[in-house]
């Protein structure tokens, strides 16, 4: 690696992680005011968090939301990638553009637009309308994940299990379903991860229910407090917890698998 | 059984759920921009009227709105294929090991919400943030500099960093698939490394380019938060116009005309960006042959 590889890549990891690690250290600076010099340790930020109670019911709803979002985002991502990998898949080009639709328009003018005809048909803004519609938008991203594993996939597996009289549900059940488990938890993580970052979606479609997200930004509309700072860590740090256990868990089945390969041997 | 029902028809209900709950609201709007509306009674007249499109034609507020829009997607897009060429160009070169623990760090800020993102960055460029009190303690300054906050420079600094990483991302997976042989026959045959990047790296990754130019356009133009949240009283956008009129003015019809015309000249411009960057030769190989 030449020094300019390794200069190149620290300017932009420096870049991408100064506002967090500034943001890491004033949620534990003594002072009320976020300002250069620091004045001392202290957790009470933190603990003031516990206290808050619109924060922990912002966060409680956002946590509600972001499970089904995980769920159905995966499910539905599940059935768009075994229908785009198929090989008997007549409009796969079509359905491969239909299926990022939701990516390649941007989140405020599809939100706005699903507002409008909700609001139009009667339906309420609310937990559901913000639920599908995160679901919709996470679709592309889970679709992308699991179809990128199946491709990669022996197909002769499947059809070993077909010669030897399995139904195609037994097939999918027990041949494809455990290939894909890791990829499936992968989806439903993204799922949750995007749903928790979420503003834009909450912003349009959320209506009375109010997510984290959306009380955060209307507090820092006002000022800036260190138990904001606060709040932010613990989510970026259960953020960062669900990235790493997801892959670790991927690991893990991996070395898993590779030592099955072992003694099979 | 097995003939009837094959995974490929999975399709089926994909299609009618992303249908019903994408293309019919973007229709949806197309019809409400013809609408008229009664302000008296707050509702909607069905009609066929020009009457949002020729206010949306009219209006140099509208056209502005939108332009700026663009001009900010399309630099934000420049700035970032710009900067993350070279990472991405970088991250290539890691060991294997460090290829993983390299895609961890640069996806990590990815995942962390919107709100993260704009409230740190408005930590760090603060009256009493991080650079002003390392330019003060510097000497460069006596008093806060106040245009690092609420202004287009904070702006653009935020859309391009919460974009950077889908552009790096992009180049970076391209830049992977060239066969690394490649690169040493151009050496050997005496290319100096300038010649070897613009002759045969460049033009193998204008696919992956493409991606992250479209993408970060797409995403940078469209984002209304980050200008709202840090933009101050340049902080202005078409979505946010189109949210006040939906919301507070009930002009649905020109808030439908105004978002059409956003969407559409988005993906104008996005189209005409990755057909100028596909005009390199290598680019078309790749589609013509797949990837080597």
């Amino acid at each position: 690696m030449s020094r300019l590889v390794i200069l190149t890549l620290g300017l932009a990891v420096c870049f991408f992680y100064l506002p967090i690690v500034v943001l890491g250290i004033f949620s534990f600076n003594a002072a009320s005011t976020m300002a250069f010099p620091l004045s001392g340790f202290t957790l009470s930020w933190y603990a003031d968090l516990f206290g808050n109670e619109a924060f922990l019911g912002g966060f409680v709803t956002s946590f509600l939301i972001a499970q089904p979002v995980g769920l159905l985002g995966a499910l539905i991502g599940l059935m768009a990638a075994l229908a785009v990998t198929s090989p008997r898949m007549k409009f796969r080009a079509a359905f491969a553009i239909l299926v990022l639709v939701p990516f390649l328009v941007p989140k405020t003018v599809l939100s706005i637009a699903q507002a409008m005809l909700m609001s139009w048909v009667g339906l309420g803004r609310g937990a559901t309308a913000l639920i599908l519609a995160q679901t919709l938008v996470v679709i592309p991203f889970t679709t992308t994940i699991l179809a990128a594993v199946m491709v990669r996939l022996d197909p002769r597996l499947e059809e070993a299990a077909r010669d030897l009289g399995a139904t195609p549900w037994q097939s999918f059940r027990r041949v494809l379903l455990p290939q894909l488990s890791v990829a499936l938890s992968a989806a439903y993580s993204i799922g949750v991860i995007l749903s928790l970052a979420d503003l834009t979606i909450s912003m349009f479609l959320a209506g009375r229910t109010q997510p984290l997200s959306l009380i955060v930004a209307s507090e820092f509309r006002r000022e800036l407090k260190p138990d904001l700072n606060a709040m932010q860590v613990a989510v970026l740090v259960l953020t960062v917890l669900i990235v790493a256990l997801t892959e670790i868990n991927r690991r893990r089945r991996l070395r898993g698998r590779m030592a099955h390969i072992r003694d099979d041997l | 059984m097995a003939s009837v029902l094959h995974r490929a028809h999975l399709a089926v209900p994909v299609a009618f759920i992303l249908i019903l709950g994408c293309v019919l609201p973007l229709a949806v709007l197309l019809v409400f921009s013809v609408f008229e509306v009664d302000l008296d009674a707050f509702t909607l007249v069905p009609a066929f009227s020009g009457q949002s499109w020729t206010q949306m034609f009219t209006n140099p507020v509208f056209t502005f709105l939108i332009g700026k829009s663009v001009v900010s997607g399309a630099g934000t897009a420049l700035l970032a294929a710009l900067i993350g060429y070279p990472i991405a160009v970088s991250m290539t070169r890691l060991p294997v090991l460090w290829k993983g623990i390299g895609s961890i760090v640069l996806l990590t800020p990815l995942y962390t919400g919107e709100i993260v993102r704009i409230y740190a960055w408005r930590v760090v460029l603060g009256s009493e943030g991080l650079v002003n009190a390392a330019l003060k303690w510097l000497g460069v300054i006596d008093e806060p500099v106040k245009f690092l906050l609420f202004s287009p420079f904070t702006t653009h600094l935020v859309l391009l960093y919460n974009n950077l990483p889908f552009m790096v991302l992009a180049i970076w997976i391209s830049a992977e698939l060239i066969d690394k042989r490649l690169i040493e026959a151009a050496r050997d045959l005496g290319a100096r490394p300038i010649d070897a990047f613009f002759k045969v790296i460049l033009p193998l990754t204008t696919p992956g380019l493409a991606v992250g130019v479209f993408t970060v356009f797409a995403l940078a133009a469209g984002d209304m938060m980050t200008p709202s949240l840090l933009g101050g009283t340049s902080g202005a956008t078409p979505m946010a116009m189109i949210d006040n009129l939906f919301g507070t003015a009930f002009d649905w019809p020109l808030a439908s005309a105004l978002s059409l015309s956003l969407l559409v000249i988005l993906f104008a411009f996005a189209t005409g960006f990755v057909t100028i960057l596909l005009r390199f030769d290598g680019a078309r190989a790749v589609f013509r042959r797949g990837a080597p």
